[in-house]
């Protein structure tokens, strides 16, 4: 029998019993589906970071609390030993590799202009961080040195803050207010990914007298080249053991938690796959099942082809082809919902359906077919044509 | 004449471990090209068994077969549906038509299996229904045909591919008296346009139709 004629046989094989052949697909459906899904989730946090750090920039070195990257950060950040006095003696102290430094206080607070108010990043810092984080200032300006040491209250706007609070008016000159403090607004900043927009950028000595603390969260070293990042980590660690013991702070690159957090993530990602894997097994053991099923209910027609002419290879081709396409069509529609669902997150998260991830849920479709269809297809292959022809 | 049949000293003994059942006794038998030949025998005296090895659904114990020219002993299980499909056409008591498929499909069934090119199954396939009268059903499906009908397309089916012979097995088992009565018309039409027919019954009045009786009695041919 040739291959395009037991592909039809197939077709009109499932086609006679569609809610069942349906159903049989619904595990491959399943599988996929949680396979696609979830790999272009999880792809989509890994471009966000990627985003985030690439934002960065590759030259740069972040100084945070001690246990930040090893230990609970929450505990970190409650035991922090940093204060704006490091970021002076880095300052004084750091070697010309060192392009730019800022220290940095982030407080989550709700910002108010008139009626509306917004949870938003307090974000203290100097105006290098212009440089270290290549902010676009749109509109006004960035705040001065001289205005930091002088605590003016004066804020610069992430552009969420701004339609947020603002709408589509101008908010330079405005002013808002945080808890019972009055900032004027005197510049705002062009958007450059979530979690930068949502920063209301404050001078940090401004910060640290409007909301009386003496802690900062963090310093962000940037290097002239990416090279000098090892060298900078260690000078940096000389420099802050001046004042600190070396379990009061951490020294780390942009790099390195971005690697680690794609490790992490890579790891989520196999996990999730594994468990999702899981039930793309249960849908081929759901496919073996029926068509065992199927071989049992279809003995007699078995018996018949065999007595005109069929050998065992063209009954169990059939079968097999049977099971291949209630998989690889499951796999489809799977890979369809997948990619739908990936469209539907896409606003929260920039996810997208790597294309080893079709190849992968395809092919396991596939395979899920073949190993689950081979049984029953032996099985009705061996049939002896008298006793499948006189079962009742 | 040349023969269709030749079997020669065939047996079937079924072991089931403490008992040994000589269902075929060294039965020898020919049939010759043309002939109408009924096989008759009460129940249980191996008439099916010889029908099956005759057909090649089943193996003697020993003994050999020979079909149209062809010594089906020792041929692989693909060599023995080849031989089947080119040489036999087959008709059941209980029709064995594919469920819920159109008679169009289930006449076409065997040439699928055949060297037959792809563009002359419609053809040939056509060509039997309107021998078997049905060429205004050829979209119903199985299950939408009268008895009669039913066997009328498993008829065409056993002949779509121009088999050295017919094997109907109880044909008329399932059938009202008229209807079997146009059955059997059928097959007296097919074997005067020269098809050599076996009729497996243990109907005697039905084997009063053949022009020679082959009459089993445990596992033994009594009269030829």
């Amino acid at each position: 029998m040739h291959l395009l004629e037991t592909l039809k046989t197939a077709i009109n094989a499932l086609l006679l019993n569609k809610a069942r052949s349906f159903l049989t697909m619904l595990g491959v459906i399943i599988g996929v589906f949680s396979v696609v899904t979830l790999v272009s989730v999880v792809q989509g946090f890994q471009n966000y970071i990627t985003d985030q750090f690439s934002a960065l920039g590759s030259n740069t070195v972040i100084v945070g609390p001690g246990g930040i990257t090893t230990g609970d950060p929450s505990k970190a950040y409650s035991s922090n030993k940093l204060e704006n006095k490091h970021y002076d003696l880095l300052k004084l102290n750091s070697s010309d590799k060192v392009l730019a430094i800022a220290p940095s206080i982030r407080l989550s607070k709700d910002a108010t202009y008139k009626t509306k108010t917004y949870l938003s990043t307090i974000f203290g810092t100097t105006q290098s961080v212009v440089d270290i984080g290549a902010l676009n200032v749109d509109k006004g300006r960035f705040y001065t040195d001289a205005e930091d040491t002088a605590k003016a209250r004066v804020v610069v706007l992430g552009s969420e803050v701004v339609k947020q609070l603002f709408g589509t008016r101008s908010p330079i000159g405005e002013r808002i207010k945080v808890e019972k403090e009055t900032f004027q607004v005197i510049g705002t900043v062009a958007s450059k990914g979530s979690s930068f927009d949502d920063r209301i950028y404050m001078p940090i000595k401004t910060t640290e007298n409007a909301f009386n603390l003496t802690n900062i969260s963090s310093i962000v070293l940037k290097t002239k080249n990416a090279g000098d990042v090892d060298t900078v980590i260690k000078e940096t660690e000389l420099i802050l053991m001046k004042d600190l013991k070396k379990d009061d702070f951490t020294v780390f690159s942009s790099k390195d938690i971005l690697t680690s957090i794609n490790n992490i993530l890579s790891m989520v990602s196999v996990g999730l796959g594994a468990i999702a894997g899981i039930s793309l097994l249960v849908g081929g053991i759901g496919i073996m099942n029926i068509m065992l099923v199927s071989v049992t209910e279809r003995t007699r027609e078995i018996g018949l082809r065999k007595a005109l002419g069929a050998t065992s290879g063209n009954i169990g081709l059939q079968f097999v082809i049977e099971s291949v396409l209630l998989s690889v069509l499951g796999g489809l529609v799977g890979l369809g919902l997948g990619w739908l669902a990936t469209f539907a997150v896409q606003s929260f998260v920039r996810a997208e359906v790597p294309w080893w991830a079709i190849v992968l849920a395809l092919g396991f479709s596939l395979t899920v077919g073949v190993v689950f269809g081979t049984y029953p297809a032996v099985n009705a292959s061996k049939k002896d044509p008298i006793e499948a022809l006189r079962f009742e | 004449m040349s023969a269709i049949i030749q079997a020669t000293e065939v047996y079937k003994i079924y072991d089931l471990g403490e008992e040994r059942i000589e269902a075929l006794k060294g039965v020898s038998v020919l049939i010759n090209q043309g002939e109408f030949v009924a096989i008759v025998g009460k129940s249980g005296s191996g008439k099916s068994t010889l029908m099956h090895i005759l057909g090649l659904l089943d193996t003697p114990s020993s003994g050999e077969v020979i079909i149209n020219g062809t010594n089906t002993k020792g041929l692989k299980e693909k060599q023995l549906a080849k031989v089947r499909n080119n040489e036999i056409g087959f008709v059941f008591q209980s029709f064995n038509l594919l469920q819920r498929t159109s008679v169009l499909d289930n006449v076409m069934l065997p040439l699928k299996y055949s060297n037959v090119p792809a563009s002359k199954w419609m053809d040939k396939t056509m060509e039997m229904i309107k021998l078997v009268g049905l060429e205004n059903r050829i979209h119903n499906k199985s299950n939408e045909l009268s008895g009669g009908q039913k066997q009328r397309v498993a008829i065409a089916r056993a002949l779509v591919n121009d088999p050295a012979l017919i094997m109907a097995d109880e044909p008329t088992g399932n059938l009202d008296s008229k209807t079997g009565d146009e059955i059997v018309k059928k097959f007296l039409d097919l074997n005067a346009q020269g098809k050599t027919i076996i009729l497996v019954t243990h109907d005697e009045d039905l084997a009063k139709i053949a022009q020679r009786r082959i009459v089993m009695h445990d596992g033994c041919v009594v009269e030829n």
